[in-house]
């Protein structure tokens, strides 16, 4: 009886499950439907673009397709808006530079006839450009492009990065194809500083500025379907991937591909899978560990030096502690690092680099000798100081007894934590003691007011990688005027003022011949080496792991896709 | 249950206002959203006055948080650093619906941001929690009804090893396992990252096959906790007077478990899933990481990493809405689920 009264209920309750059930399963399929893609649309101005199609349904086909692997995605297309890595290497596909870099880092003329002349007092730098180069909408690319993209980058209404160094010149035009900078006083590195994949189309975006009065809104940003590289933008999926497409209009050699797509894999081991299982064709910077597994899976890897190296920065300011500041302690440090044998944590796949220049070698003294790894000579370089081990502890005392106590401080990684490990262990085999600490960036890197150990000069030693001007020589961190006080916190130099080296940085800022800031980077490097205020840990390259279908292809560090144009696909 | 119900809501707001201070206090003080926009160099100091100043984060704490809440139409802002305070602020503030502008991704809005991966993350979460529902009450059923057995000793077993895996292992292994080595072996394999393949496109089969194994990773682990939760529910619930009462009775095995001891067994289930359900919004940041999935949980992290106030306040006041809401709603089922519950 009761289960006769039942069952009509239940069947009703199984009813309306199995409705919310299916009403649950439709909302799903609607969702999967919806599109979050930035897609080109009509700009708001009238103005005839002839960029490739909105593509709604990407198919594979026959069309040849190489898939990039990426770890960070763009914040924005705009060179000017985003520092990051990511839009810088990605401004060869769809934007173009005056000039770019070739798998030996040799520079070369792009939309120049030549190379930019300089005038013999060196404020006047002088760009002839081509007059076959154009926008993607077959718009000429001319001067008054310099000019547009110089204004909006030094307009405060725009939240771009950086001003520098669009604030030390001006501009100006004497005819559509000539671009003259005029600077105040003599840049050196203006090839490494200007031009990077900033330039932008002043037929779209002066439009844009004049109706908003302001870059930051402007669709461009974000969809810069006007460009002027060999392949034009066509699709940005927030968080999965962006597409280029072949620019049919590009006044450079047609590229052999039909697109690229750069694939957004934030994790490095989910990176290593995809190129193992053949989804992506190129895998940017992937774990050294995983290094022997791509080689057995037929995978080409890639090595170019980058310019960046990992190494210890050592703090000379009066607040470091006595033992630092020490020549012969420094120098034990240097010979007590087995920084060779250290290599095996990157499957001695490494170099170690001697000097902060190393990406550079012209700029680096010949007569530099390495530091080899000599725990004996240490120990006699500690004696001869005075450290010597008074209460058989491990750890030398000065002669007041005070332990020598180094501190050194790492930016956070893993393999920096490991390394300390190592360096810890080696150092106490010659009596220092090596305490040891890790930050994040922002802890690490933080102001003078906030306390940041890097800017107050709390750590003796600090481990991270870094890079100059690449590739110019230039360097900020070692200027006396920049180190961070109360009245500066946001200085740049973390590691104390030395009279004759910020007189050597000086003349080499204003060295107009490249042969006498050659040698003058000579001495800076042998000086630096021999007081070992800079001691190398290893150079931090450039890895790329390669699909063996992919042909053609090179890599640069600057411009990473110079030739990109002549890639192809096999298969 | 109409005046409780308005009750519970009007009692929300001043609490969203107080998370909201809290969470805003605790981001302005976690770091420097200008300290990494230098990119590989430490942000010039003339760069940061200039951006701090046109972000407006050079103003005091709680002044920002008065902007991000109400707006700063109102005042008159020295924008063009020429001295003068002659132009209005364009912000409307939250409580108009304008969560204001990244302060990374700058020009686009926070909430755009938001909505352009919140039907990512729904796509993959919602199917994840119904299975993770279904599999838990399944699980956590047979092994409470066959106590002490081969079975359960079996699920007792899985469980276990399922709850203290991390789900990063879990992650990582099935990718190897059903991707990389599947291909490798020459089986049917599934794709390693993503929400579909960028050459072939958002089709449903595509996401479908895609969704797989996140789905298993987070089920796993989510399965295996619940379902020891709905075993030792069951268990205390199948030994109560009224179920030996129900089958006494006559009633179908069926009948008594389904219409008796789960429902009743379901309550403090309910409540877990109540405090689950305003997640889903928030994605699963590891899984999502790991998989490459475009959601919600990738997104704070990017944001989070770079102190990008208005993004990170966005998601996080929609999830605090969420439980909010999602609270709310559980009070609601226990009533349903518990007729001795009556809310006035």
């Amino acid at each position: 009886m009761n289960l006769k009264q039942k069952k009509p209920y239940l069947k009703k309750k199984y009813q309306y499950g199995t409705s919310l059930i299916f009403i649950i399963f439709f909302v799903w399929i609607l969702l999967s439907g919806c599109s979050s893609t930035l897609t080109p649309t009509a700009s708001p101005t009238p103005i005839n673009i002839t960029s490739a199609p909105t593509i709604t349904a990407l198919t594979a086909n026959s069309e040849k397709i190489v898939t990039i692997a990426l770890t960070q995605e763009p914040k924005s297309l705009n060179r000017s808006y985003s520092s990051s890595w990511s839009t810088s290497i990605l401004t060869n596909i769809y934007s173009c530079w005056p000039w770019i870099y070739d798998e030996a880092n040799v520079v070369h003329p792009y939309l120049l006839i030549e190379m930019p002349t300089v005038s013999d007092d060196g404020l006047v730098v002088t760009m002839k450009l081509r007059d076959d180069i154009k926008w993607s909408d077959n718009t000429p690319i001319t001067a008054d492009d310099f000019i547009f993209t110089q204004e909006m980058i030094t307009n405060p209404a725009n939240t771009v990065y950086s001003v520098y160094p669009y604030d030390l010149f001006m501009i100006t035009a004497p005819d559509p194809q000539t671009v003259v900078m005029t600077f105040d006083e003599v840049f050196v590195s203006w090839m490494s500083n200007l031009w990077s994949g900033t330039l932008m189309p002043k037929h779209i975006l002066q439009p844009v500025f004049d109706a908003a009065g302001t870059l930051d809104t402007a669709e461009w940003n974000r969809a810069p379907t006007v460009g002027c590289g060999p392949f034009n933008f066509t699709k940005w999926e927030s968080g999965s991937y962006l597409r280029f497409d072949k620019n049919p209009n590009f006044w450079g050699p047609a590229p052999k591909l039909d697109a690229i797509v750069f694939q957004f894999v934030p994790d490095d081991a989910a990176q290593t899978a995809a190129c193992l299982a053949g989804e992506t064709d190129i895998c940017y910077l992937p774990r050294y560990e995983d290094m022997e597994t791509f080689k057995k899976a037929g995978l080409n890897i890639v090595f170019e030096p980058s310019g960046y190296n990992e190494g210890w920065f050592f703090n000379f300011r009066d607040m470091a502690s006595p033992g630092i500041r020490d020549l012969n302690v420094r120098k034990a440090i240097a010979m007590g690092l087995n920084r060779q044998s250290n290599t095996s944590l990157r499957m001695n796949l490494v170099e170690v680099n001697e000097t902060f220049w190393d990406g550079l070698p012209q700029y680096v003294d010949p007569s530099i000798v390495p530091y080899k790894y000599d725990p004996e000579a240490a120990k006699a370089l500690l004696e001869s100081s005075g450290y010597k081990d008074i209460n058989n502890d491990g750890i030398r005392e000065d002669k007041d007894g005070n332990p020598l106590i180094i501190t050194q401080g790492v930016l956070e990684s893993p393999e920096r934590q490991k390394y300390q490990q190592l360096a810890q262990q080696q150092m106490k085999a010659i009596g220092i003691d090596l305490q040891t600490s890790s930050y994040n960036y922002d802890t690490l890197f933080a102001s003078f007011t906030d306390g940041g150990p890097a800017a107050v000069g709390a750590l003796d030693i600090m481990q991270w990688s870094d890079l100059p001007a690449f590739p110019d020589p230039d360097s900020s961190y070692w200027l006396c005027d920049q180190i961070q006080t109360d009245s500066n916190p946001y200085g740049f130099n973390y590691f104390g003022c030395d009279k004759t080296l910020d007189k050597l940085f000086a003349q080499q800022s204003v060295a107009a011949d490249p042969v006498e800031q050659q040698h003058i980077f000579w001495q800076i490097t042998k000086y630096m080496h021999d007081n070992v205020l800079y001691l190398g840990i290893w150079e931090d390259g450039d890895i790329w792991v390669v699909s063996p279908h992919l042909t053609g292809y090179k890599f640069s560090v600057v411009t990473p896709f110079f030739n990109i144009p002549e890639w192809d696909v096999t298969k | 249950m109409g005046r409780y119900i308005i009750r519970r809501l009007l009692q929300a707001i001043p609490l969203l206002l107080i998370i909201s201070i809290a969470i805003f206090g605790l981001l302005q003080s976690s770091g420097d959203p200008l300290a990494t926009m230098g990119g590989k160099r430490v942000t010039r100091s003339e760069d940061r006055a200039r951006l701090a100043r046109i972000l407006g984060l050079d103003q005091p704490i709680y002044i920002q948080y008065i902007y991000w809440l109400v707006g700063n139409d109102w005042v008159k802002l020295d924008i063009d650093q020429d001295g003068i305070m002659d132009s209005y602020g364009q912000r409307k503030g939250v409580i108009r619906g304008d969560f204001g502008n990244s302060l990374v991704a700058r020009g686009q809005s926070a909430m755009d941001l938001i909505m352009e991966r919140i039907p990512n993350t729904l796509i993959l979460m919602i199917p994840a929690e119904i299975i993770i529902l279904l599999f838990s009450l399944l699980v956590g059923i047979i092994s409470a009804l066959r106590q002490y057995s081969l079975t359960d000793q079996l699920i007792t077993t899985g469980s276990f090893i399922g709850y203290s895996m991390p789900i990063l292992f879990i992650a990582l292994a099935s990718m190897y396992i059903f991707a990389v080595n599947f291909r490798k072996w020459g089986l049917p394999y599934l794709p390693t990252v993503g929400m579909f393949d960028p050459k072939i496109g958002k089709t449903t089969g595509q996401v479908l096959i895609h969704m797989v194994l996140p789905i298993f990773s987070m089920s796993v682990v989510s399965i295996s906790g619940y379902s020891r939760f709905v075993r030792s529910q069951m268990l205390e619930v199948i030994s109560q007077d009224y179920i030996r009462t129900a089958y006494a009775k006559g009633l179908s095995e069926r009948m008594v478990l389904f219409g008796h001891a789960l429902k009743n067994a379901a309550i403090p289930f309910v409540t877990l899933v109540g405090i689950d359900i305003p997640f889903l919004l928030g994605g699963a940041v590891i899984t999502e990481t790991i998989f490459g999935w475009p959601g919600m949980g990738r997104l704070f992290i990017d944001h989070l990493t770079r102190f990008d106030t208005p993004v990170v306040m966005g998601i996080l006041m929609l999830i605090s809405l969420a439980v909010v809401i999602c609270q709310l709603l559980t009070d609601i089922v226990y009533g349903w689920l518990d007729p001795r519950i009556r809310y006035t």
